[in-house]
């Protein structure tokens, strides 16, 4: 038995008045009481935890494993412990991976892989069409009965559209819903940063917001067709946000996250940095009216969750001019402290409750229903939990990462809002 | 003198008076072997000319530059380097080269960024960019200024044209950026698929119309359709583009008749200038050649720290 004592309770909705106790027995939250009025139980390990908040287990709904194809990079295992550390107690691992995770088999490989590591619980997310090719769909139900969560091709958009709509009609009575990468792959061919002022200057090839956009309306026209919930994820500019809002005024089943480094960081930076590779990644960092059309939209409850798009690189892969680089950018480990401390640094623009959600409701309700339970921290239900101390101040120090990647923005920089515990089913995972 | 710059990535980061400084020791430079006098002597540094992208003229230019000054010069290209047959990462050819005893890395390459890395990689060696991706040319713009001051004395007040493919042009973005230091007015034409669309942020003004761009401008600078970088094709057809964009005798006769027309080369006879123009007495371009010998002459000078 665990007691986390004298905490502030946000239960996936709200932070609530007072302060509590919370009993862990086994692999669930037994009781929550306010704090001070919790037998104490002979043998249980009392923390004390004083004036920090729990939370549900933070959910990372859009994470690269790399694993199968690409061990060198990131590993189902080290992923899994990254997220922990980082404050996550479940992550859905992208089928992007060498071979795409495209059947029944390779979705049972990624849950099993994951169980074992002892991390942060991995969820798997099938392809939408077998090898990834844009050509036939993968076995959907199947893939759903050994736990696949989401369907997508990210990495790159659903090309073909009569596929998606095929696609999002099939998961419907499967009871899980498309994620679409949203990018228009003639718009940014070649595409190396946003098209704006830095590609202007730089004469990298720019990638327009309207390659984003039109990928945005045409699953916003199909979901609307369709009457088919479909999720965008990494949303990073304003013309995408406003679509979505609007269409989702107008009751479209849309939802969509954003990544702390859309949140944090705009194209400045690559020129800033001198061409940087650590700064390129797709979609690429758009301009500063986009960061704030993001963190508008975060404020007026358009975005339904921060999902990291962790994409772990060897150093020896993205250490290379930039145009030579692969995009991605590695965060699991840092990115909450991330978002809390740009949060705080902004002089807490959102509310402290929208902001958790985003972390935890939100992305559940991306999840198919039997998983919804995970963004809520209840008596009685599984005891993931996650504990942040929003006074921390702490350094990134990519040196002592879980993940295997070592590249990324935030290393040595001091920030503000750290995850200080994590929980999965009642095992501290990460106790700092 | 003593030169304030340790790489040379762009001319964004000069002042003024920097670019007179290059132009003068240019000058100087010229002046001394056309009276056959020796120029100073820079013997036992090494220079790399390393070509990551295939280009004769810059690298000759620097190779006889480097020999004026007594600088041993190595071509390393990468056709047959260990980097294209073994696939050795650039990082650990630049550490080869440096613990070859290189002092100074001239880079040409087609990643945008490249001298930067290599500047961050290297640990003691100079870096000057002889061209990145679609992004820089600053030897390029300083042979063009040299070439454009020579004749016009100032370039106070003076309207430099450039056409045509703004987008892909390295030489623009580097020309855009001098030329304006030295208190020029510079503006562009050229298709407007082939203009930047926030053009606000290179400072330069769009006239979609050519030939009102020309009778405006003392400096027509023509830029190469770089036709191999487009994946969809942005121009109908060489014959269309040389009939709107392209400097031909017929508009050439709009012009002032002290205006002089620049190309960096390699020129496209009849696409973007004719022959009648390229070979004509207005047209600077074989001086832009032996000009950025000078220049790059009086670079290379600079950046090994020469006494004058």
């Amino acid at each position: 038995m665990i007691i986390l004592k004298g905490v502030k309770l946000f239960d996936g909705e709200r932070l609530r008045e007072g302060l509590y106790d919370l009993l862990i027995e086994g692999r669930i939250v037994k009781r929550i009481v306010p704090t001070g009025n919790m037998n104490m139980f002979e043998g249980a390990k009392v923390i004390d935890l004083s004036g920090k908040i729990a939370c549900p287990g933070f959910i990372d709904i859009h994470v690269h494993l790399r694993e199968p194809g690409g061990e060198w990079r990131e590993e189902i295992k080290s992923g899994a412990l990254a997220g922990a550390y980082g404050g996550f107690t479940t992550i859905v691992a992208m089928p992007n991976t060498n071979p795409p995770i495209d059947s029944p088999e390779l979705v049972r490989f990624v849950k099993l892989t994951g169980e074992r590591a002892k991390g942060a619980k991995v969820l798997p997310a099938g392809s939408v069409s077998k090898g990834r090719e844009g050509k036939e769909l993968t076995e959907m139900a199947r893939m759903v009965k050994e736990g696949a969560v989401l369907f997508t091709e990210d990495g790159s958009p659903t090309v073909r559209t009569d596929l998606l709509r095929s696609a999002m009609l099939y998961a419907k009575d499967l009871g899980v819903r498309i994620m679409e990468h949203p990018e228009d792959p003639y718009l940014s061919e070649n595409g190396q940063i946003n098209e704006g002022k830095v590609s202007a200057i730089s004469g990298l090839k720019g990638i327009p917001a309207t390659s984003e956009l039109i990928d945005v309306e045409r699953c916003i026209a199909l979901s609307r067709e369709l009457d088919v919930p479909i999720h965008i994820t990494h949303v990073s500019t304003a013309l995408a946000i406003r679509a979505i809002r609007k269409a989702k005024e107008e009751g479209v089943k849309v939802t969509c996250d954003v990544t702390p480094h859309h949140l944090t960081l705009d194209e400045s930076k690559i020129l800033e940095s001198g061409y940087d590779s650590v700064y390129k990644v797709r979609p690429p960092l758009r301009s500063l009216e986009d960061v704030e059309a993001l963190w508008d939209a975060l404020r007026n409850g358009v975005i339904d969750a921060i999902a990291t798009d962790h994409a772990p690189y060897h150093i020896d892969e993205k250490d290379l001019p930039f145009e030579e680089a692969p995009s991605g950018i590695a965060s699991l480990e840092c990115a909450v402290a991330v978002v809390l401390d740009a949060w705080e640094k902004r002089n807490r623009p959102v509310s402290l409750d929208r902001l958790l959600r985003l972390f935890t409701s939100g992305p559940s309700r991306v999840l198919p229903e039997s998983y919804r339970s995970l963004g809520y921290l209840r008596e009685g239900g599984f005891a993931d939990i996650t504990v942040i101390d929003l006074d921390k101040v702490s350094r990134v120090d990519v040196s002592t990462w879980k993940s295997k990647a070592r590249l990324t923005p935030w290393n040595g920089l001091s920030l503000k809002g750290w995850p200080i515990l994590t929980m999965v089913e009642g095992e501290i995972i990460n106790d700092i | 003198m003593e030169w304030r710059h340790k790489h040379l990535f762009d001319i964004d980061d000069w002042s003024r008076e920097d670019i007179e400084s290059v132009l003068n020791l240019a000058s100087e430079f010229e002046r001394r072997l056309d009276s056959k006098e020796s120029l100073p002597s820079l013997k036992g540094r090494t220079l790399v000319n390393f070509f990551l992208e295939s280009s004769t003229r810059t690298r000759v230019s620097f190779e006889i530059a480097a020999k004026l000054l007594g600088i041993n010069v190595m071509n390393w290209a990468t056709a047959s380097s260990s980097m294209a047959v073994k696939g050795e990462s650039l990082k650990d050819t630049v550490w080869t080269l440096e613990s070859m005893g290189v002092d100074m890395i001239v880079i040409r390459s087609s990643w945008v960024g490249a001298p930067q890395y290599i500047a961050r990689k290297a640990r003691r060696a100079r870096v000057i960019n002889a061209g990145d991706g679609t992004h820089a040319h600053p030897t390029q713009a300083l042979l063009d200024i040299y070439t454009a001051w020579k004749r016009f004395g100032s370039l106070e007040g003076k309207r430099v044209l450039i056409a045509g493919d703004i987008v892909q042009s390295r030489v623009a973005r580097s020309d855009i950026i001098g030329f304006k230091k030295m208190g020029a007015y510079v503006f562009v034409s050229g298709p407007r698929n082939m203009v930047p669309l926030h053009l606000d942020a290179l400072g330069v003004s769009y006239e979609p119309d050519f030939i009102k761009a020309v009778k405006e401008a003392d400096v027509i600078y023509l830029l190469r359709v770089q036709k191999e970088r487009w994946k969809a094709s942005a121009i109908p057809s060489d014959y269309e583009y040389h009939m709107n964009f392209g400097c031909r005798e017929e508009v050439l006769k709009e012009a002032k008749p002290e205006a002089i027309v620049m190309h960096p080369g390699p020129i496209n006879r009849g696409v973007e200038l004719s022959s009648e123009v390229a070979d004509g007495p207005q047209s600077l371009i074989l001086e832009q050649v032996r000009n950025g010998v000078m220049v790059r002459t009086a670079l290379l000078y600079l950046y090994l720290g020469g006494e004058r």
